[in-house]
């Protein structure tokens, strides 16, 4: 077990090291958190986008389908929207946790 | 053809709607609006100027929140208040025992007092919602199963509904924060939903990923339940590659439909919490939070008109597709 007196000679260095490595670690979580919601809010920007084009689309051509169209216009949006909240929250988790 | 022959009565109608009656008082309507609309941007300058006056643009961090003691997913601890058998009860259990409390209550309610001649507003609701649901458990389920999962699928969605709607409500349940009121620690007023915690949504799916999984073996055998999995068509080698993809998808299923409830309420709440004031706490600077709170606002409404709903009918079409997905033969 001898060996182990040679980490005694990096100890300063440790010591030197534990605020960067604080600071990187802040840093990599405010970067999952920006991440996370903003490639989450593009994502399902874009996504929402589509359905909603689709269904303004699908309605001027057949207007007499109105109510279907809308009704799984919502089913879209929903399921779409929830990649955001999934982005936000992975972010939420990696800041906070 | 059809579209054709309408087209030509929708003109003059849109021609006929600039003379119509309310064309002076919807000006005034629109000037009222707008005047309030005016009060309510010129209040709101008018605090950033009297929180730049008072309190300055430096940040003074709580020492609370410099020492990293208080964070925002406080929020969502569950703190047992006291145990009761092998039950402990906390905040979650109680929105869980409110909202079953709610929805069991107003169903015998209106189950009680059904009117057929003229039905009171709760009783039109509470129709709406049955012929709505009824109409969607119709498409996507055959006759047997409607029957048989019509009542489990009307639960869901008001039983989430309701759950979700409490939770736009504060009360006062935040036994991390109390205040003092005539002797008493008062829990201090927090909006949460038991859906912000992960189990509420995972019991839910997972039940109704046990009930389709159930169904499907029970109607198509066990291997034949394997077969059924897999898209019609699919033959030779390519079935080593596309079978285990169909039963992951089989299995993520029940995880979307975990965190899409989950994290659509937890992300929505944060959201609130931190656009209602909690970022100005953060960042030490009053002025952030009085900045932010018409946003706060606005994610409210949202969240409490639109998602609330919307996620409650995605949990139950879903049910009722998967259930559906699982008898049917391709």
């Amino acid at each position: 077990m001898q060996f182990l007196h040679l980490f005694s000679a990096i100890h300063p260095l440790l010591g030197v090291a534990e605020p960067i490595i604080k600071q990187s670690q802040d840093a990599g979580r405010a970067i999952a958190l920006g991440v996370g919601a903003g490639g989450g809010a593009a994502g399902a920007g874009a996504g929402i986008g589509a359905v909603f084009n689709a269904s303004i689309q699908a309605k001027t051509r057949q207007p007499e389908l109105r109510a279907e169209i809308e009704r799984d216009q919502w089913l879209g949006f929903a399921l779409t929207e929830a990649t955001f909240f999934y982005g936000l929250v992975g972010g939420f988790i990696a800041f906070f946790l | 053809m059809s579209a054709v022959a309408g087209a030509p009565p929708i003109a003059p109608r849109m021609e006929a709607h600039p003379p119509h009656p309310s064309g002076p008082s919807q000006e005034q309507g629109m000037s009222q609006g707008r005047k309030v609309l005016y009060w309510f941007l010129g209040i709101w300058l008018g605090g950033i100027a009297l929180f730049v006056i008072l309190f300055g643009v430096t940040a003074h961090k709580a020492p609370a929140v410099a020492s990293d003691v208080f964070s925002p997913t406080n929020e969502f601890k569950l703190d047992t208040w006291f145990k009761l058998g092998p039950v402990a009860l906390n905040k979650g259990v109680l929105y869980l025992l409110i909202t079953a409390g709610i929805t069991i209550g107003v169903m015998f309610y209106i189950s009680r007092h059904l009117q057929q001649r003229r039905p009171g507003r709760l009783q039109v609701a509470v129709e709406t919602f049955y012929s709505f649901i009824l109409g969607m458990s119709r498409e996507n389920l055959n006759d047997d199963m409607e029957r048989k999962y019509f009542p489990l699928i009307a639960t869901i969605f008001v039983f989430i509904l309701v759950s979700n709607l409490i939770g736009y409500i504060p009360l006062p349940i935040d036994s991390g924060e109390t205040f003092r009121l005539l002797g008493a620690n008062i829990p201090s007023f927090q909006i949460y939903a038991a859906d912000t915690n992960v189990a509420f949504p995972l019991i839910l799916s997972l039940g109704v990923f046990c009930l389709f999984t159930y169904e499907g073996v029970k109607h198509h055998g066990p291997i034949g339940y394997l077969k059924s999995l897999m898209p019609g068509g699919v033959k030779g080698p390519i079935v080593l590659l596309i079978f285990p993809i169909e039963i992951l998808s089989n299995f993520l299923r029940l995880i979307s439909l975990t965190v899409r409830l989950w994290a659509n309420l937890l992300a929505g709440h944060m959201l609130i919490a931190f656009m209602g004031g909690e970022l100005g706490v953060l960042v030490g600077l009053q002025l952030v939070s009085w900045f932010l709170l018409p946003a706060g606002v606005l994610i409210f409404i949202f969240e409490a008109v639109l998602i609330a709903g919307l996620q409650a009918f995605i949990f139950a079409i879903l049910t009722a597709i998967y259930l559906g997905g699982a008898v049917e033969s391709h």
